[in-house]
């Protein structure tokens, strides 16, 4: 009975995949049906010295870096404001969850509107509330300086509710004996958190930023809609760079080099980090 | 009552405002979203930008609804979410059932591959995908559209069905088997109306999954089969800035998730922390 689900991610992901890695070792001409050549590692050679590929692959780890710890910070701080406050909390739990719902695209692009210069609403009320001397002072899109943190912003507002349940769910199954034990010995919050509730979570924990973490590296549609990889390329990560290389360049092999490359490193760091922080079957699971 | 909850009435009050301060914060981007495309066209990119319309109109969605191609993007939108999830749920329950039910360490290998597609970015499986659709004859169409978005919610989905397949006792499905009833019958029979939770929730998230795919439809659409998102971005570059069509149209494609969020949140609450949570 497996069998139906094997074909089809066997034709639909394996062979696009097989087809994608062999790609990477020959000259294809744009043109359907343009000669191909064997180059053997050529294309590597050429995504290993190209400053793009370096750029886009450092972009995609800050890009990566920025929104799993915001989105950590933020959702632990919240899932355990929900936990103080316990069921009485339920309909704001549930506001929390919409985010979650909207599409990639619309959040790029209604953040964008968010943060335009001038008559963008974000501006507006810093400068209403004394923060800002004008409208434009802050360039959040325009400034190659600041545009990878401001394009990860609709990431972080979308998903950190994914984070923020996954943690709550966690946090009721800690059990409750432990932390009275752990207070009665005169813990504080803090404490109780840092060295008692955070431990017991990490296997959730884990699992979470995982996901997270996987998703944010391979972020296309909020960065696409919001700067395209601009302003000067700062907020180009891998997988615009790809899509960049496949569809404006028409360099298929070139394009398929880079993605192999980074396909192997996801798939190392996920690996690593499965066994380094989840540790499967070590932990009370 | 958990461990975690507080109970000095202070410290209870001083956490709602917080708690509120942070939700209110969280849900502005929408609720401006919303209140921006009733304003006036003009009204949207005028300086200072203002909170609340000051006149209140329908005209951004008069004029989203009656742009070329939007209602017919809609529907191309409605059919591939409902043949993607179809798709995903008649290959993911056997699959999962077999998982569960035979456990053979074939199973392990296939539910730990199904996790590993996961982690391919769409942009690689999404080029050659174009080719192969082009050969099968099915180019820019809904369909063609919804085996892709499939890949994508598949892997989730077969995770979660086995998840709820794990919770139904075997003595269920060996009572049905006294009473006569095959394999098949009891799975049919027995089993998925007592997981009928879980279907609704895996079928929740591979509508969202396609609902909301925008690399696979930039890749595989032209102009039949062409998705709302794709005419959402496309607004962007075509008409230069027009911020009130966008959004307007933007809260027309966000309603039927709200609505689906509002009547089975909690099914969707339990999807997203099932499989996080049991590890």
């Amino acid at each position: 009975m497996m069998l139906p689900a094997a074909l089809f991610l066997a034709i639909f992901v394996g062979w696009p995949l097989v087809q994608f890695v062999s790609n990477s070792f020959f000259d294809i001409s744009p043109i359907a049906g343009g000669p191909r050549t064997f180059i053997g590692f050529d294309n590597y050679v050429a995504a290993f010295q190209s400053a793009d590929f370096w750029s886009a692959a450092w972009h995609t780890v800050v890009y990566t870096v920025i929104v799993v710890t915001l989105e950590f910070v933020i959702g632990l701080a919240v899932a355990l404001l929900f936990s103080a406050l316990g069921d009485s909390s339920r309909f704001l739990r549930t506001i929390f969850l919409y985010p979650l719902m909207i599409a990639p695209i619309v959040a790029g692009l209604l953040w964008k509107f968010l943060l335009i210069d001038n008559f963008g609403i974000v501006n507006e009320l810093l400068k209403r509330v004394g923060i800002l001397q004008s409208t434009d002072q802050i360039q959040w899109l325009s400034d190659p300086n600041i545009a990878l943190f401001s394009v990860a912003l609709p990431d972080i507002w979308l998903t950190t509710s994914f984070i923020t349940l996954v943690l709550f769910a966690g946090l009721q199954n800690v059990p409750g004996d432990i932390l009275e034990a752990a207070r009665i010995d005169g813990a504080r919050y803090p404490t109780l958190i840092f060295r008692i509730v955070i431990p017991l979570l990490r296997p959730v924990i884990a699992v979470a930023l995982i996901v997270r973490g996987i998703d944010a590296a391979r972020v296309f549609d909020v960065i696409l809609i919001q700067t395209n990889g601009g302003p000067q390329g700062s907020t180009e990560t891998m997988s615009l760079l790809i899509y960049r290389t496949l569809v404006r360049f028409g360099e298929p092999g070139l394009a398929s080099a880079m993605g192999t490359i980074y396909l192997i490193v996801m798939m190392a760091v996920a690996i690593f980090a499965v066994f380094a922080i989840w540790r499967p079957g070590s932990d009370a699971r | 009552m958990n461990g975690l909850e507080t109970r000095r009435v202070s410290t209870r009050i001083l956490l709602w405002i917080v708690l509120i301060a942070i939700v209110v914060l969280y849900g502005f981007p929408f609720i401006y979203m919303l209140l921006t495309s009733l304003k006036t066209p003009v009204e949207t990119i005028a300086v200072p930008a203002q909170v609340f319309p000051s006149l209140w109109t329908l005209e951004n969605y008069v004029s989203a609804l009656t742009r070329d191609g939007v209602l017919s993007s809609f529907i191309n939108s409605v059919v591939t979410a409902v043949l993607s999830t179809l798709i995903s749920l008649v290959l993911a329950v056997p699959a999962a059932y077999a998982i569960t039910r035979y456990r053979t360490r074939l199973g392990r290998v296939f539910i730990l591959v199904a996790l590993v597609t996961r982690m391919v970015p769409a942009i690689v499986v999404g080029a050659p995908m174009i080719g192969i659709f082009h050969s099968l004859g099915i180019s820019d169409t809904s369909l063609a559209l919804a085996i892709a978005d499939t890949t994508i919610s598949l892997p989730l989905s077969i995770w979660l069905m086995a998840s709820f397949f794990e919770a139904v006792p075997d003595e269920l499905e060996e009572a049905a088997k006294i009473d006569g009833a095959s394999r098949l019958g009891a799975l049919w029979r027995v089993v998925i109306p007592v997981t009928s939770g879980g279907i609704a929730v895996t079928a929740i998230f591979a509508f969202l999954a396609s609902w909301n795919d925008f690399l696979f439809a930039l890749l595989l659409t032209a102009v039949r089969a062409q998705t709302t998102p794709i005419v959402i971005a496309n607004l962007q570059t075509q008409f230069g800035l027009d911020w009130g069509t966008m959004t307007a149209l933007a809260v027309l494609y966000s309603i039927p998730v709200i609505l689906l969020t509002f009547v089975l949140q909690r099914h969707i609450v339990a999807g997203l922390t099932l499989g996080a949570v049991k590890g």
